[in-house]
């Protein structure tokens, strides 16, 4: 625990710090406020003392003066009109002069994510993110289901309690996610495998493309999930979060808490504790309860960071832990198994409510360990350095303990342990004339275990990539231009017993990956932007070996060591129009994937003695995927917003002249929102209603299911929230921040083709939540 | 400001008590397979049905059938999958067993199965051959199947199907609940 080490010779060197102060209160400071673009000095800035509680301007020069300042730290806040109040600590210890850089915060431009943080990624396309208010609204879910409401983004999901993302029709091994930075290392192959990440440990989720799959790495032909906790507090003081939310369905509990704060006396170290916990029972679809669909969750994380001006250290631990109940009745033995169960009115297996948890469950554990540091290189740039190591465990227990198990009962009947380590040593610049951008190397090592039925091999891959990310913006800020490249190079080993003979195969994979992106402030409303980029991905380890039948999809997959990389190739248009009252977003975009890896199906039949199972192997084709998202956003009124969103999606295999298997149908949802700032000592008030349309997918080939696509459906729900004012200090009021839904308010009985247990159960049927949150 | 240093102070002691506390899990063991023999699988497969008929007459030969997978799901195709041929109009007892192949020695599954009986059921269903099959054994309150009668009419050729349930907690004499061990299709020929 290299860690634990810094830390305690942290508190050491802080406790000597605390001691050594005396108060003399003489010295000046003074300086000049400069707009970082374009050099100008910014005349009238406000410089205000958070300690002195006293606030100064700066003269038509830019130029200020603070005087009567002691020796010790002082917490700074600079402002100017048009720009985004930066906030600095600064050490008096003598009379100082400096300058401090402004950044003008353009409104129109915000949406392009030209975020000046060094620690966060440049993005030249359109980026889609909740926001924390409206991740406030999405709290009690898992990520993938939270994820949902950004357009474009759907789930695949397996249950209720089971969700991955799907980002315009690609998931799973096409699509990355970074948790806090890091690329998550679960077993992301498995469409039964949830991304293992606490949705309270976000801030802000999003979904970007472009120069991201080059920031990262292969895979991001789908585009990259940001996972992103808040930056630590700069001010001193303690904060902290508390939430609590409780469903009617599964009678669900979900609580969360999170602690913050910064100290001046200890060398200025921030810190953050969160953790959650999540228990839920059977959940029910409007007809009958489904049997064994509890999940309990336990999570926590802590972060600790010292962030200077020429240096900076951060300290990131989070741990995820998982029981999730796998809906009985899914449980097949052979093909006929699946016919009897999706021919079944109800499952067979029936069940009450209960919170008890059986076989066939999975128990999952993942646990993130981050060191990042970063030193400043001169006015222009710094240096960062980021070290990461994941473990992932995951337990399968099937439904009935394998003949000759029975005396081992917490024997899982598989088991992977996934242990993943990551470094990158990145250069970012500064704004050099016009170019803002920052050149990286990074390395990769993993290792994989299996033990139990006999699915996945064990393996260890090795990657190592460089990269180069350059933004142009011009002087007026009316044209972004992004371009970036990448080159990686992977090694893979695998260890495989065939007919009781050890087999080492190795795989190396090598590409470029590039991309040049560009927005344009047309007008003052209208915002357009392109993007093209190229991305690969190599054959995932399922793709490769997998070979027997697939555990509750009665089929045999049988894997394919000849498979080369997918190779993509993405455009994405998009038009921005964005007015007092109106806004309207419209994306397209068109895929080309060369190489696309599916699973065909193949004949005959694997006969077994279970009877005959249809059976696939992977192959590789050409595949288009293209589309358009589509959000229009219509204030009416000053207190009422209607709400459309649009996606559409197209999937092709251009070889074969077939549909792509298991594409997302069209939707559409329209909303009301009825909403009021202030009523008297509540705030923020709101009720809408909202309508969501899924079509049925009727784009698919005849043998390509062993049922056809579920019927479209329509869902209607409703959402209410309001801030009550809890209690005062001195500083602020703190609020009770109350949200109220109903999903599936009319409790209709619906399956969606995405859900890999459509063939045995319906959706779930109406759920009341209640959630409940407030910040101090 | 006093006591929020202190919260803060204390607060991070706490933190570097939890971390203290839980220090990241040792990496797993090593991909790479440190012995040179293949993992053991513990877990029993069924990879051969016997089906054993007997005259009671005891004028007609007896007949065995076997289906064979010794490998189990996969990887090589099933090595025997015989033929149920049986004299016609004739009264026989058809005794079944269960093996898991794939193991040396060979296991013998039927004793298990005759250990969790209200778990287990045959079931078997001729088409388009005259042939009509009950189950004779009981595990007390509903049938088995590893003991049956099959009375054959005239000649004629079809199929008959051998399924094996399991059934922990949901027996109950069909053979809808379940999931499905042994499902094979034997083509039978009455003479």
């Amino acid at each position: 625990m290299k860690g634990l080490l810094l830390l305690i010779l942290l508190s050491i060197v802080s406790q000597s710090v605390v001691f050594s102060q005396t108060p003399s209160c003489e010295f000046t400071l003074s300086g000049i406020v400069i707009d970082e673009h374009d050099q100008q000095a910014l005349s009238f800035s406000t410089i205000y003392i958070v300690e002195l509680e006293k606030g100064f301007i700066s003269d038509m020069n830019g130029v200020f003066v603070v005087p009567n300042l002691c020796k010790q730290n002082y917490t700074l806040v600079i402002g100017h009109i048009g720009c985004e109040p930066d906030t600095q600590q600064i050490l008096i210890t003598q009379h100082t002069k400096k300058t401090f850089y402004l950044e003008h915060h353009i409104e129109e431009l915000k949406e392009f994510a030209i975020i000046e943080n060094e620690i966060k990624p440049l993005s030249s396309v359109v980026k889609k993110e909740l926001s924390p208010e409206e991740l406030t609204k999405t709290r009690g879910r898992t990520l993938g289901e939270s994820m949902k409401e950004l357009t474009g983004v759907t789930t695949l999901t397996t249950g209720n309690s089971i969700s991955k993302p799907v980002i315009h029709g690609m998931h799973s091994d096409r699509i990355l996610i970074l948790n806090n930075g890091i690329r998550q290392e679960g077993q992301q192959w498995g469409s039964e495998h949830a991304p293992e990440i606490d949705p309270f440990i976000a801030n802000k989720l999003s979904v970007v493309k472009g120069a991201q799959s080059v920031r990262y790495g292969a895979n991001a032909i789908g585009g990259v999930v940001l996972v992103e906790a808040a930056d630590l507090p700069d001010s001193s003081g303690i904060n902290g979060e508390i939430n609590a939310i409780g469903s009617s369905n599964g009678q669900q509990g979900v609580s969360s808490a999170m602690l913050e704060g910064k100290s001046n006396k200890l060398l200025g170290i921030a810190w953050r504790v969160q953790g959650s916990l999540k228990k839920s029972g059977n959940v029910h679809t409007p007809n009958y309860f489904l049997k064994n669909t509890g999940v309990e969750e336990q999570n926590f994380s802590w972060t600790l960071g010292l962030n200077k001006e020429k240096y900076g250290v951060e300290l990131f631990y989070s741990q995820f832990n998982s029981i999730i109940g796998i809906f009985s009745g899914a449980h097949i033995g052979n093909l006929t198994d699946l016919q009897t169960a999706f021919a079944a009115e109800e499952p067979l297996e029936k069940a009450d409510f209960t919170y008890d948890i059986e076989r066939p469950y999975q128990k999952i554990e993942h646990e993130l360990f981050k060191v990042k540091s970063y030193v400043a290189t001169g006015k222009v740039g710094k240096l960062e350095l980021v070290y990461a190591r994941q473990f992932n465990l995951r337990n399968e227990f099937d439904k009935h303990q394998p003949r000759g198990r029975e005396n081992d009962p917490n024997l899982p009947d598989l088991k992977f342990g996934l242990t993943t380590h990551t470094g990158d040593l990145i250069w970012e610049h500064e704004r050099i004339k016009k170019f803002k951008g920052s050149i990286g190397v990074s390395g990769f090592y993993q290792g994989n275990t299996t033990e139990g039925r006999n699915f996945i091999p064990n393996f260890i891959k090795y990657s190592s990539g460089i990269f180069w990310i350059e933004n142009w913006t011009s002087n007026n800020y009316k044209l972004q231009i992004e371009g970036g490249v990448r080159y990686d190079k992977i090694y893979q080993q695998a260890y495989v017993w065939e007919k009781e003979e050890l087999t080492e195969p190795d795989f190396n994979y090598d590409n470029f990956s590039g991309t040049i992106g560009s927005v344009y402030k047309l007008t003052d409303n209208i915002t357009l932007g392109y993007n093209f980029g190229s991305a690969w991905r190599p054959p995932g380890i399922n793709e490769l070996f997998s070979d027997g039948v697939h555990h509750g999809a009665a089929a045999v997959e049988i894997g394919n060591r000849t498979l080369s990389p997918e190779k993509a190739y993405n455009n994405l248009f998009s038009v921005e129009y964005r007015a007092e009252k109106l806004l309207i977003q419209v994306e397209g975009y068109y895929n080309h994937i060369a190489d696309y890896i599916y699973l065909a199906p193949e004949l005959p039949p694997t006969l077994t003695i279970r009877g005959a199972f249809p059976t696939f192997r992977y192959k590789q084709t050409t595949a288009t995927f293209k589309g358009v998202d589509t959000k229009v956003e219509y204030h009416f009124h000053k207190n009422v917003t209607y709400t459309g969103k649009v996606s559409l999606i197209r999937a092709f295999d251009e070889t074969a002249d077939e549909w792509l298997y298991g594409i997302p149908s069209d939707r559409f949802e329209n909303g009301i929102n009825f909403h009021v700032d202030s009523l008297k000592s509540l705030k923020n008030l709101f009720i809408g209603v909202s309508l969501q349309h899924v079509l049925e997918q009727t784009r698919y080939e005849a043998n390509s299911d062993f049922v056809p696509p579920p019927k479209g459906y329509e869902l209607l729900s409703l959402q209410a929230g309001l801030e009550i004012p809890l209690y005062k200090t001195k500083k602020q009021t703190v609020p009770l921040i109350i949200g109220m839904q109903i999903n599936n308010l009319l409790n209709t009985t619906y399956r969606d083709y995405l859900n890999k247990f459509r063939y045995y159960s319906d959706e779930m049927g109406r759920n009341f939540i209640l959630q409940l949150k407030t910040t101090f | 400001m006093k006591t929020i240093q202190k919260i803060t102070k204390a607060s991070l002691f706490l933190f570097l008590a939890a971390a203290l506390m839980i220090g990241c899990k040792k990496d797993d063991d090593s991909p790479k397979p440190s012995s040179s023999n293949p993992p053991v699988n513990e877990e029993e497969l069924i990879t051969t049905v016997k089906i054993t008929f007997v005259d009671t007459a005891g004028i007609e030969p007896p007949v065995t059938v076997f289906f064979r997978d010794p490998d189990g799901d996969g990887g090589n195709a099933p090595t025997q999958f015989d033929t149920i041929r049986l004299a016609a109009n004739t009264v026989y007892n058809a005794n079944l067993e269960v093996f898991d192949e794939s193991k040396n020695p060979v296991e013998n599954i039927t004793t298990e199965i005759v250990e969790e009986a209200d778990e287990h059921i045959f079931c078997f269903t001729p088409t388009n051959v005259n042939l009509s099959i009950i189950r004779t054994d009981s595990d007390g309150t509903y049938e088995i199947g590893l003991a049956s009668q099959w009375t054959t009419g005239t000649a004629s050729v079809g199929t008959t199907q051998v399924v094996l349930k399991h059934q922990p907690g949901v027996k109950d004499g069909t053979c809808a609940p379940g999931d499905t061990d042994v499902e094979l299709n034997f083509v039978t020929e009455i003479q």
